[in-house]
């Protein structure tokens, strides 16, 4: 009881509780239309081009009309992948960031998603034919090996990861593992091109089945994490206080670990390392609507499936009709955040 | 005055062995591998031979030896003392063991370079693309120097900003990729870092720079001393503490840059021989910088003559075996660090 009175307060500073209560209101509603339109957009794109009025109508139109079976076989699982795996990245950002009390902590930097991809593409590569469940399996066993490496090599002997230790460490592993996918690639030179595409990450080429792989994990990730919330908000109070107030800290980080690697893994398995949805996303809805993680958490999933799903967007207009990877545009997108954010981070750290 | 921090942060390692014998041990493992490596090659050429032919006699093998061979035994040594010392001395400057070319975005910024020649002007002379790779590798440190910069440069935020621009450069190179796939293998080899067809004028080129800039960098080896003290006892001390990281730095760069532009973006390396080279010599610059020199050079010799001997004809590229080199080293620094 008094830990939740506590939370509360440190994570709702009495003068701006209600503007949070309505920017996080706003916030979800922008959100939320961003991502309809986004998807009524993405819908409409491909090879035979239609207006939003003409998605909608082939959406509920009789199932043997052509239009209704190019949008619910080719375009929907797209969109809908889009959507579940921008979800997914932010979260796992949100929760990798609450658990290294550390806000450069993201899939990207802490290796998660280049420990997967090894994985991914050691499964296409050696082990042709290996899909499914199966490598999403091997991928969360992947990140996770690189997570706690990374965490482990910049925590190593100290209380606390400094945001610079924890990025460089970050950025080692993921060299050592990349080093070792293209080990991989330019041993085994067939079809180097398609996996480099998938490398890069993207939702173009995703179809039901995909979808029917990742949703048991996504869901389950979500739940874990908005299991996590309290606990979390605990954490942020500082690693002594939530001890006090009778937190289990270690067990609480490595279930944060674990929650990581189950939604990021998942996600890079089905539709490869989408790059810095897990750094962006949980920073900017952070700013937003405050540091409480109940509702965080779920914004920032919102936030993050729009994010993807316009991206896409964005992505079929590189060189349409050809098809540029997602990653392609979330990348472009976030290295200029990331600047922004070291240098701030930097100058808070000095 | 001039403990380093570097030292200060793991008391144990001390000079067990005088300097001098640890360099001649050194450069006699250096030449050792060296008259190895000689007679590594597609065919298997006899080792007494190939010497021979290597210090000018004419034989059967000359052609193979002084064109092929020797040429990349040279370049071994001269990329790893490059890459060696210039890891040693971002990480002096940075003040962080983990640094090193290839984490601030130096050899990132190379291989955008050569990528770039690559990938997008495939009928340009193969001249370019080492020049390419040496513009990448500095421009990105003139931008990460940009934009760490507000009144001053703290080592963090280089740290920092040089992972950032490092990703940057990994956006750039996998939107190249995707969009001009034509060569995507002849980048995948460069990108891994290879000496595979390097000839005498990759040596030519790469010579002078190694050799103005290694004195250069051991005439500033007390000055980096005093750096490691920290911002406010080195400025006390009459050090100009801006200054001298910009020079240092910026030769570190060069370094790293010139290495790339002959041998691709090589890993682990500039992170590698600095370490092994603190813990033989501790943490005066002045001691463990020709060390981590050498013992870059005794990496690269090893990763090369095994990339050419494992499975030949096949090559397999230098750069991946420091990787599987480096990776299990790092592993261990880890362990020993939990412990």
């Amino acid at each position: 009881m008094a830990a939740r009175t506590l939370t509360r307060r440190a994570s709702r500073p009495c003068s701006s509780a209600a503007t949070h209560h309505v920017t996080t209101a706003v916030v979800v509603a922008l959100g939320l239309a961003l991502l309809v339109a986004g998807a009524i957009w993405d819908l409409g794109i491909g090879a035979s081009g239609m207006s939003p009025g003409a998605v909608l109508h082939a959406l509920a139109g009789p199932a043997s009309s052509i239009s209704h079976q190019i949008v619910w076989t080719i375009r929907v699982p797209r969109v809908l992948l889009a959507a579940i795996v921008g979800g997914t990245m932010a979260v796992a950002g949100v929760i990798m960031q609450g658990t290294a009390a550390n806000p450069l902590a993201a899939p990207d930097i802490v290796g998660v998603s280049a420990g997967a991809a090894l994985v991914g593409v050691a499964g296409t590569v050696i082990f042709a034919g290996l899909g499914g469940t199966a490598l999403v399996l091997a991928s969360i066993g992947g990140a996770a090996a690189a997570a706690f490496c990374v965490i482990g090599i910049a925590g190593a002997g100290q209380g606390r990861t400094g945001p610079a230790r924890l990025a460089l460490a970050g950025v080692t592993v993921t060299a050592m593992l990349l080093a070792l996918t293209q080990a991989l690639l330019l041993l085994h030179q067939t079809g180097t091109a398609g996996v480099f595409f998938w490398l890069v990450g993207g939702v173009n080429f995703a179809s039901w089945q995909d979808i029917h792989t990742i949703a048991p994990w996504a869901a389950a990730g979500m739940a874990g994490a908005m299991l996590l919330a309290r606990p979390l908000n605990i954490l942020a109070l500082g690693e002594d206080t939530a001890r006090g107030l009778g937190l289990k800290v270690t067990r609480t980080r490595i279930l944060g670990v674990l929650c990581t690697v189950c939604l990021a893994g998942s996600a890079v398995a089905v539709a490869g390392p989408v790059a810095f949805v897990g750094l962006i996303v949980p920073h900017i809805v952070r700013l937003l609507v405050g540091t409480n993680h109940l509702v965080l958490i779920p914004v920032s999933g919102l936030c993050g499936a729009a994010l993807v799903t316009l991206a896409d967007v964005a992505c079929r207009y590189v060189q349409f009709p050809f098809e540029t990877p997602t990653g392609v545009v979330t990348a472009l997108l976030g290295t200029p955040f990331f600047i922004y954010l070291a240098r701030s981070q930097a100058r808070r750290t000095r | 005055m001039a403990a380093a921090t570097l030292t200060a942060a793991r008391p144990r390692a001390r000079a067990r062995t005088s300097l001098p014998v640890l360099l001649a041990g050194l450069v006699a493992a250096d030449l050792a591998i060296s008259v190895v490596s000689l007679s590594v090659s597609g065919a298997h050429l006899p080792l007494w031979a190939a010497v021979q032919a290597a210090f000018g006699t004419h034989n059967a093998y000359s052609t193979v030896v002084t064109q092929s061979v020797l040429p990349r035994v040279l370049l071994c040594w001269l990329v790893g003392a490059a890459l060696g010392v210039s890891g040693g001395v971002i990480q002096g400057v940075i003040r962080n063991p983990l640094a090193s070319p290839d984490v601030i975005g130096i050899s990132k910024g190379a291989a955008v370079g050569a990528a770039l020649i690559i990938l997008v002007f495939p009928a340009a002379s193969a001249n370019l693309i080492p020049a390419g790779a040496f513009a990448g590798g500095i421009l990105a440190f003139f931008v990460l120097y940009f934009l760490a910069h507000k009144k001053g440069v703290t080592p963090v935020r280089l740290a920092l900003t040089g992972v950032a621009v490092a990703a940057v450069g990994d956006a750039l190179i996998r939107f190249l990729l995707i969009r001009w796939p034509a060569n995507i293998n002849q980048a995948l080899v460069w990108m891994v870092g290879s000496l595979y067809g390097r000839g005498p004028s990759a040596v030519v080129g790469i010579l002078p720079w190694v050799a103005v800039l290694l004195p250069a960098v051991l005439y500033f080896a007390r000055r980096l001393d005093v750096l490691g003290l920290g911002d406010d006892l080195a400025s006390g001390l009459g050090e100009r503490v801006e200054l001298t990281r910009f020079v240092t730095l910026l030769l570190a760069v060069v370094l790293a840059s010139a290495a790339a532009s002959v041998a691709g973006a090589i890993t682990f390396v500039g992170l590698m021989a600095p370490h092994i080279a603190r813990r033989l010599a501790g943490g005066k610059h002045l001691r463990y910088l020709p060390l981590a020199a050498l013992i870059g050079a005794t990496l690269m010799l090893v990763a090369d003559t095994l990339g050419r001997g494992i499975d030949p004809p096949l090559d397999i590229p230098a750069g991946l075996i420091t990787a599987f080199i480096g990776g299990p080293y790092f592993l261990y620094l880890l362990v020993k660090a939990v412990r």
